[in-house]
């Protein structure tokens, strides 16, 4: 299947989806808002502190906000364009699999499209203003070369992040009836990457530099654009990273479907 | 009658407790998650103090008391009570509750201390073996201060439930329940002291936050513990948690008589 297909049908779907979600409008200002809300308190907490101490570790206001923001911004694009990942649990235990299986179309394809999570737009929002109002306040040299590699920063930021997505949600194939409850451990593990990877251990910083990639979500992209010296390069592994986390990610998935036994109703 | 009531109401408690045990693994990545981000909010704030010697008037062993209260306080009431209230009115199945012979608002404080009871037990046992661990944590030697801060704590359970109970029939008027509980959550880490000390807010907000019923959940409990306030300030502290307890326990019985005329089944 050629790529431009895959774009197509993914488009198709979405928009699918999308009709679905607009009949429920009330939940989708409801949820927006909420996202928005939690991002805007958290940045109140990050405010309150600075407002007692100049900096932690050598990190600024603005710089800590970017970390912060990367985060939730990159939450933001899997919940508004890949939110079936989460679904895979309930696709999982209802058997509802079953029928993706028989179209001929990629089946990872198909769960990204199973849900949209409206709320991302209000942390894409929200995400998108502090971003914007950290790299305003952060004197930064800008040069060409540097907006292109934010761009692919970026990029790679959600590739990770999704490809993360996938893999905690492919638990659904070997834990029956958990819930979400693991998936949702794997996602907050990104708590950790909110901050400087340097406030932590360094155990804890090797497994979100590795096995969970977090920190080139938020830390690495941070300490290019901030020019902070002794962590200079390391962003270069960011689109490595990417490609082996979807790897992985896409991996874990075909082998838990090799493993799906339908539910049988 | 009174005592066949309470015996009703007791049973609903046990169940909910047996609930949590048959969920076990839910719970316990719930409680790992909870203590991931423990230990993450631990690493930012030894960052923070970082050659520091106070911060917003609090020394680094009184912070690190602080998170570990708070901790307990968020745990004593959380896997169970989050969701669970506004998933009966979501999924319908509160109409099978309308039948019965029960207070619906009785019953699911019933549930909530029935899980509180564990989830408190557990989160208790694993911050004693974590408080070895670090050092320098400042405990009160007073036996009255901790009788006084089990005491709030169960002040905070009315609170925390109130709130959770108050956002959950909510739900009546939307469809879906996950923006409402997250507003909840946020809003209740922000003002209760959960993230931070109410004392480090500015003034204004720091003054608007201790009106509101949000404080009674962590703030009273942590000033109690950490001997910020005497017994006699202690005690007002814990007269300010039975008042919101009340009142929004009466607000609840209000929004639950209104409630129910919007009730809308969908299918069977």
């Amino acid at each position: 299947m050629t790529l431009s297909r895959m774009f197509y049908l993914y488009k198709r779907l979405y928009i699918q989806q999308l009709k679905a979600i607009l009949e429920y409008n009330k939940d989708f200002y409801i949820l927006m808002c909420s996202a928005a809300l939690t991002q805007v308190l958290g940045f109140v907490f990050l405010w309150v502190i600075y407002d007692r101490i100049p900096d932690i570790n050598g990190w600024q206001f603005w710089e800590v906000t970017f970390m912060y923001a990367m985060i939730f911004l990159t939450e933001g694009m899997g919940s508004l364009f890949f939110e079936g990942t989460w679904r895979l649990g309930r696709l999982v235990n209802q058997g509802e699999l079953d029928r993706y299986l028989l179209r001929p179309v990629p089946v990872v394809l198909q769960v990204f499209c199973t849900g949209i999570g409206i709320n991302g737009l209000g942390n894409l929002l929200i995400g998108g203003v502090i971003i914007w109002q950290s790299l305003v306040h952060s004197h930064i040299q800008w040069s060409f070369a540097k907006v292109v590699i934010l761009i692919l920063l970026l990029l790679t930021a959600v590739i990770i992040r999704v490809s993360i997505n996938l893999a905690g949600n492919s638990a659904a194939f070997w834990i029956r009836n958990a819930g979400n409850a693991f998936p949702l451990m794997v996602h907050n593990l990104a708590d950790l990457a909110k901050y400087p990877v340097t406030l932590f251990p360094q155990a804890v910083r090797v497994f979100i530099s590795t096995v969970l990639p977090y920190a080139f979500i938020s830390f690495y992209p941070a300490t290019y654009i901030f020019g902070k010296s002794g962590w200079s390069g390391w962003w270069m592994l960011a689109p490595v990273v990417a490609a082996g986390s979807a790897a992985a990610a896409y991996g874990i998935f075909r082998y838990g479907l090799s493993k799906y036994e339908s539910t049988g109703n | 009658m009174p005592v066949v009531k309470l015996k009703k109401y007791r049973s609903i408690a046990n169940r909910s407790l047996q609930n949590v045990l048959s969920y076990r693994f839910s719970y316990v990545v719930t409680f790992l998650s909870n203590a991931i981000n423990l230990l993450a909010v631990y690493f930012l704030w030894a960052g923070i103090y970082g050659g520091r010697e106070t911060v917003g008037g609090y020394t680094w062993d009184q912070m690190k008391t602080y998170l570990l209260v708070t901790f307990l306080a968020n745990s004593v009431l959380s896997w169970y009570s989050e969701t669970a209230i506004s998933g009966k009115i979501l999924d319908g199945s509160v109409a099978v509750d309308l039948l019965k012979p029960i207070d619906f608002q009785t019953a699911r404080f019933s549930e909530t201390l029935g899980t509180s009871l564990l989830e408190g037990g557990i989160s208790t046992i694993i911050l004693v073996i974590f408080s070895f661990f670090i050092s320098g944590l400042a405990l009160p030697h007073s036996a009255l201060v901790y009788v006084l801060f089990a005491l709030s704590l169960l002040g905070a359970i009315a609170v925390k439930f109130g709130v959770v109970y108050l956002a959950a029939l909510l739900c009546f008027w939307s469809t879906g329940s996950m923006g409402i509980v997250w507003t909840r959550i946020a809003l209740t880490n922000l003002l209760s002291g959960a993230l931070v000390p109410l004392a480090f807010f500015p003034g204004w907000l720091e003054r608007t936050a201790l009106l509101l019923p949000f404080q009674s959940i962590i703030h009273t409990p942590t000033m109690i513990f950490l001997e910020q306030a005497g017994t006699l300030e202690s005690l007002k502290l814990i007269g300010i948690q039975c008042f919101w307890g009340a009142a929004l326990w009466i607000a609840g019985k209000f929004m639950w008589n209104w409630a129910v005329r919007q009730v809308t089944i969908h299918g069977g």
